[in-house]
């Protein structure tokens, strides 16, 4: 085991806030195991870092499991690390060696400010989910499965759309810096199930004109998205999210614009005297 | 009136991009009618002439370009746009190094310098042949011009321009109307290919006039015979 042991040199972004000025900081990190994943690398050096009384290295990370969407970077130009279709956390250190030398860059966006180093504000896809991300149901006790049949591959391919864990890294790798891929699929995977079918013409306009108000770039259909995507979310998700668009502008007869209507009392409540 | 959809699709970054998409679409189908129309030069003047005087004698003829100029316009302003949009929202700091590991090609890379270059390439090919003394002859001009060095150059210069500009447009303004399925996403690709390619037969024309390749031996050896006689 212990000849398996190697060191590397980290380049990594250090910047105070999102108006400061950034730089590279160069640390060497000494006895890295291979199995070891990139960000228990990361919590070493911060270890060795603190013990030093120096400031060490803000990373956000959760579920260290590739499902939460937390972590995520730029190492050495590859958005999400070397591995194809996988967050951060999912990287291990056996995919370097002895004397390397790693660049770690945030993700780069105008609709993501910088919190700080490698942690950034991604509350702007938060925005679109509140857009029109879901469905509204009426309170109460759960309906029983199965009320509205949905055909398995019908649900399986909204599961594909729905696996998007919003991690930004559409964005990060889109040479526009636009959240199509993201809101492709928010829109997809609820534009083919039944119980999306409602507020579909709403929820398309709705969370396309917030996207477009939070300082994301246009498509340009390069899909830079689709090769980055831990999740594997296809291109056809904002193809479908175009036509979806297409519908509910050319085809839908209600108008979006009005507020929504609720269901009103057909029964006269009679005043007080 | 209903004009609110229309105000929508103008307002929306996806609408701007379907109206480029679709006057790109039918662009495309013109430059094929233009690439046929001029490939009648290889036929000599009195084809080439002839289907001129078609074109000039048909009274639609205004309506078909002040379409086309309507095209080109939707076109132009919705592409400005949508890259004003982008130049706004880019990255304030550029990554040190990204690799491109997705659908990046060198068409749609080079869309914006595609783009100002064919913008440049219009300007001068509608004064040189749209607004200019057409009493020589269509034919003529045409051919006379393309005897210059200069002048082939830039029609090179264009030919690959729109040919890299094509390659991508094409297949990129069917995903922007939501036409993608795994189905045949190969083939719009092939087509688009195909269309972008065929668009350098135009500088195949220029370089044809340019090298002389019109002028028949006999013909060469009849003037050879004139001048002696002269």
């Amino acid at each position: 085991m212990e000849n398996k042991k190697f060191n590397i040199t980290l380049r990594v972004w250090k910047q105070k806030s999102e108006d400061s000025k950034g730089r590279f900081e160069t640390y060497n990190v000494e006895g890295i195991i291979p199995e070891m994943s990139f960000l228990e690398m990361l919590d070493v050096l911060n270890e060795k870092l603190i013990k030093e009384g120096k400031e060490p290295v803000y990373v956000e990370s959760d579920c260290r499991e590739g499902i939460c969407g937390c972590c995520g970077f730029v190492i050495n130009g590859d958005v999400h690390g070397p591995d194809e279709h996988s967050t951060v956390c999912q990287l291990h250190m056996r995919r370097f060696k002895e004397g390397d030398v790693v660049t770690i860059e945030p993700f780069r966006a105008k609709a993501f400010p910088l919190i700080r180093d490698l942690v950034i504000d991604r509350g702007a896809l938060d925005k679109i989910i509140t857009a029109g991300g879901y469905i509204s149901v009426n309170v109460g006790s759960a309906p029983d499965a199965n009320t509205i049949p949905v055909d398995k591959n019908t649900a399986e391919k909204a599961m594909d759309y729905a696996t998007c864990i919003g991690c930004g890294a559409c964005v990060a790798a889109c040479p526009n810096s636009a959240a199509m891929l993201f809101t492709g699929a928010k829109i997809s995977h609820l534009a083919s199930l039944p119980q999306g079918h409602p507020e579909r013409t709403k929820r398309v306009l709705n969370m396309i004109k917030i996207m477009d108000s939070l300082g994301f770039g246009n498509c340009s259909n390069e899909y830079e998205c689709e090769a980055v995507c831990p999740k594997e979310i296809k291109i056809s998700a904002i193809a479908k999210m175009n036509r979806e668009f297409l519908k509910a502008n050319f085809l839908s007869e209600e108008d979006p614009d009005l507020p929504p209507v609720f269901h009103q009392s057909t029964v006269d409540v009679p005043e007080d005297e | 009136m209903n004009y609110l959809f229309i105000l929508r699709m103008i307002k929306s970054s996806i609408g701007r991009k379907q109206i480029m998409a679709v006057s790109g679409i039918l662009l495309s189908f013109f430059m094929l009618i233009h690439l046929a129309e001029n490939l009648l030069l290889f036929k000599g003047e009195e084809w080439y002439n002839g289907w001129v005087n078609i074109l000039l004698s048909n009274p639609l003829t205004i309506y078909l370009e002040i379409g086309l100029l309507i095209l080109f316009l939707l076109h132009i302003t919705t592409g400005v746009w949508v890259r004003i949009e982008d130049w706004v929202n880019s990255r304030k700091r550029k990554y040190e190094n990204i690799n491109w590991q997705g659908g990046r090609t060198l068409g749609s890379a080079t869309m914006l310098y595609t783009a100002i270059a064919l913008l440049i390439y219009l300007g001068f090919h509608m004064l040189h042949f749209r607004f200019t003394d057409h009493s020589m002859g269509f034919y003529q001009m045409v051919t006379s011009a393309f005897r210059s060095k200069l002048f082939v150059t830039i029609y090179i210069a264009g030919a690959v321009a729109l040919a890299l500009h094509l390659s991508h447009g094409f297949q990129s303004a069917f995903q922007t109307l939501g036409i993608n399925h795994k189905k045949y996403n190969f083939y719009i690709k092939i087509l688009s290919y195909a269309v972008g390619i065929s668009m350098v037969a135009f500088a195949a024309i220029s370089i044809y006039f340019l090298l002389g390749l019109d002028i028949k031996p006999e013909a060469e050896y009849n003037n050879v015979i004139e001048t002696i006689i002269e």
